[in-house]
């Protein structure tokens, strides 16, 4: 009976580090881009304003600035900021799940390693999504296909330039205003 | 689900914390229009006021009328400057006998000044630089002291006058609308003083033909630089001018990438005590052991220039030009007319039908390499590799000659035209003096052809009229916007499998050449010296107890 025991919490630790290990990767996914910080930013921005389903930008943040308006050295960072009230709407109206309100706007970040490779990190909605219930799930499952298009760098299009946000106003989260996120 | 909530928890606080910090990415802000207080009379750190010498106060018409008045106290100046590199615009390496310096080198942004000295030469120190073959080196007069002593800010050499400020008002660029106020040099020339960033950045900052295109280290952000950007040259800090590291001895500036030092040496220079080094090193402060809280750092410095580390990235402030496709240019709109067409950024040109492709990057990752200070350049004449890669110019070292170190550098890429029958570099004739019609320069009429024949003839080279475009390399190392310590690289960015310095061979380097198979090997030795240690200790404990 101890054996049995044993083993069963055992293999309960066991899972629970391997799931803690491997939580934060899971949570969020990363892919190289094969343009620089610049450009991978301008696409995604007119990817997500192609994307329909009620999409738009609601910001661009520069954390890397910052840092150096410090008086500090990083790599270049920025974060895409888009919102879509068609998904934001329903998750809002719903006082069980408001506080997933900090998770808005969405964010896709672009940013350069030490490799000297652009990046682009992205929340892993479909995961997250069904951990808050059947509502949730359903609006990020759907988030998840639209971000998987928002990465799509196709070397075949011509370059767009980076859509600067307006002065901030409204609601845009710093950034500049326009969803109403 | 309490799992979920930590996380989002933590998710919050990060997202708070970001957003609590980091200013919106739009234009830089302007500054704070908070009232100054009225800034005290300043006194001269020189010891004469050249206001005050009747030899300055005459109503000058012409550069050269200036250099007259100047060596009329400063006799030897001029002496000195013919002495060095920026006169002369040629060295020849000791090293290989190469004949280098600006009349030899081609390159591969504006590619080299053969046919284009009117142009090239707004950035020599010299009047009237029509043609390098035929200027008159001897005259002491021709020596332009204000381009470097300058210090008003109003001393303008513009592309196309031959090294001339311009006397009158001009419209500048032809066509454009816009007018080039004449200088003032009776006022430029009664506050003349030390050279300044300032003065060395009329030339340095904007090489290869715009600010920050050459070098990656330099550019106009280095007028007046922050911290983050350069811990020696901070504006609110430090405030080194160029000349603080780069010490002139009889015009002679010290610290050219003709003659990089690979691996300085070791002692800080002492005032007073004769020192034959290079005073543009760091060592020739810092010396080679400056890490008193970190010891383990001083036995970097032997193999690494404190560059690589203490370098980070360059082009902090804003983009370097990467990469120029000479081969793309002379598209033009529909109508015939010269485009542009700008980067993903809005700030750039990606093409420009005068010159090509280009890419811009900012934050660069410098490639790294050996170097012991020794270079050798493809010169006009010397064979491309049509199959490959050419190598504008490359750098020596190795990690066992005892003289190189590891060096960051700047790596410009591109494509530029060469001779299919001679197979060696050609130069093109781009660039038009002002106001004249020259119908063989490239900016003017987009004929390869036309460009090639006259920059051969004016290179003295040979064209055989057969030409295409090959893919070039050009190499420079990165010595300046050194960064706060606190951004010196960290262990790990270069200890690791793709760490920085991946592609550097000849040394070992723990972790980075970690071999997994040894490293088994340890790990289960060190497990079992453990188990050893507490089963000996564990038996010891028990018979002591069973007495």
């Amino acid at each position: 009976m101890l054996k049995i025991v044993g083993s069963f919490v055992l293999g309960i630790v066991f899972t629970g580090v391997l799931g803690w290990n491997m939580m934060g990767g899971m949570m969020f996914h990363e892919h190289l881009s094969p343009f620089g910080v610049e450009e991978t930013v301008a696409r995604i921005q007119h990817n997500i304003e192609a994307a329909g389903n009620g999409w738009s930008l609601s910001g661009l943040r520069n954390p890397a600035a910052a840092v150096k308006a410090d008086g500090g050295n990083a790599l270049p960072v920025m974060m895409v900021e888009a919102c879509s009230t068609k998904y934001s709407g329903p998750i809002l109206n719903e006082d069980s799940v408001r506080f997933l309100s900090i998770l808005m706007p969405c964010k896709i970040s672009v940013y350069k390693k030490n490799d000297g490779k652009t990046y682009i990190g992205a929340m892993n909605a479909g995961l997250l999504g069904p951990m808050f219930g059947p509502l949730v799930g359903d609006i990020m499952s759907k988030v998840a296909a639209d971000q998987a298009k928002f990465i799509i760098m196709d070397p075949s299009k011509p370059t767009p330039q980076i859509i600067y946000p307006k002065a901030a106003g409204g609601g845009g989260g710093g950034g500049g205003g326009g969803s109403g996120c | 689900m309490r799992i979920t909530h930590i996380l989002l928890a933590a998710l919050a606080g990060l997202s708070l914390a970001a957003g609590a910090s980091e200013p919106p990415a739009a234009a830089p802000a302007a500054p704070a229009a908070a009232a100054a207080p009225a800034a005290p009379a300043k006194m001269l750190s020189s010891t004469a006021d050249h206001s005050k010498f009747k030899e300055l106060q005459q109503s000058f018409k012409s550069g050269p009328e200036v250099t007259k008045a100047c060596l009329s106290c400063h006799t030897e100046a001029a002496k000195q400057i013919h002495k060095t590199k920026h006169w002369t615009w040629e060295w020849v390496n000791p090293e290989n006998n190469q004949k280098l310096g600006k009349k030899n080198v081609i390159n591969n942004f504006c590619t080299a000044t053969a046919s284009n000295e009117k142009f090239c030469s707004s950035c020599h120190v010299g009047y009237g630089m029509e043609n390098a073959k035929t200027f008159d080196y001897t005259s002491e007069t021709n020596v332009d002291c204000l381009v470097c002593h300058d210090t008003t800010g109003a001393y303008k050499k513009l592309p196309g006058l031959a090294g001339h400020p311009t006397y009158k008002d001009i419209e500048f660029p032809p066509g454009s609308g816009k007018i080039a106020k004449a200088v003032d040099l009776p006022k430029i020339a009664q506050a003349v003083g030390k050279t300044s960033r300032d003065t060395c950045g009329a030339c340095h900052f904007f090489g290869g033909g715009g600010d920050a295109v050459k070098h990656g280290d330099l550019d106009s952000s280095l007028k007046k630089p922050a911290k983050y950007l350069d811990v020696h040259m901070d504006a609110k800090g430090l405030n080194f001018s160029c000349a603080t590291c780069h010490a002139t001895q009889g015009h002679n500036i010290p610290g050219s990438r003709y003659t990089p030092t690979g691996k300085a040496e070791d002692a800080a220079h002492m005032r007073g005590k004769e020192n034959k080094g290079n005073p543009a090193s760091c060592q020739s402060c810092h010396g080679s052991a400056p890490h008193k809280a970190k010891e383990r750092l001083n036995s970097h410095t032997d193999k690494i220039a404190c560059q690589t580390c203490h370098v980070p990235q360059f082009a902090r402030a804003q983009p370097t030009k990467m990469t120029w496709d000479w081969s793309t240019a002379g598209k033009l709109t529909p109508d015939g007319k010269r485009m542009k067409i700008p980067d993903a950024s809005g700030h750039h040109d990606k093409y420009d039908s005068i010159k090509g492709n280009f890419t811009y990057e900012s934050d660069v990752v410098p490639e790294y390499a050996w170097l012991n200070g020794k270079v050798k350049y493809t010169l006009l004449g010397d064979p491309v590799n049509t199959q490959g890669v050419t190598k504008i110019n490359e750098y020596g070292g190795s990690p066992t000659d005892g003289q190189s170190r590891i060096w960051p550098l700047k790596v410009f890429r591109g494509k530029q035209p060469y001779d299919l029958e001679t197979k060696s570099l050609l130069v093109p004739h781009t660039a038009v003096g002002y106001g004249e019609k020259d119908d063989s320069g490239f900016w003017a009429n987009y004929k390869w052809d036309a460009a090639l024949k006259a920059g051969a003839a004016a290179a003295g080279q040979p064209f055989s009229g057969k030409f295409d475009f090959v893919s070039t390399e050009m190499s420079w190392p990165i010595t300046h916007m050194v960064a706060p310590k606190a951004d010196a690289l960290t262990c790990t960015q270069c200890h690791a499998k793709n760490g920085r310095l991946a592609s550097i061979k000849g040394v070992y380097m723990p972790r980075r050449d970690a071999n997994g198979m040894l490293d088994i090997i340890g790990w289960l030795l060190a497990a079992a010296t453990l188990a050893g240690v507490l089963i000996h200790g564990g038996l010891r404990t028990y018979l002591g107890r069973k007495g």
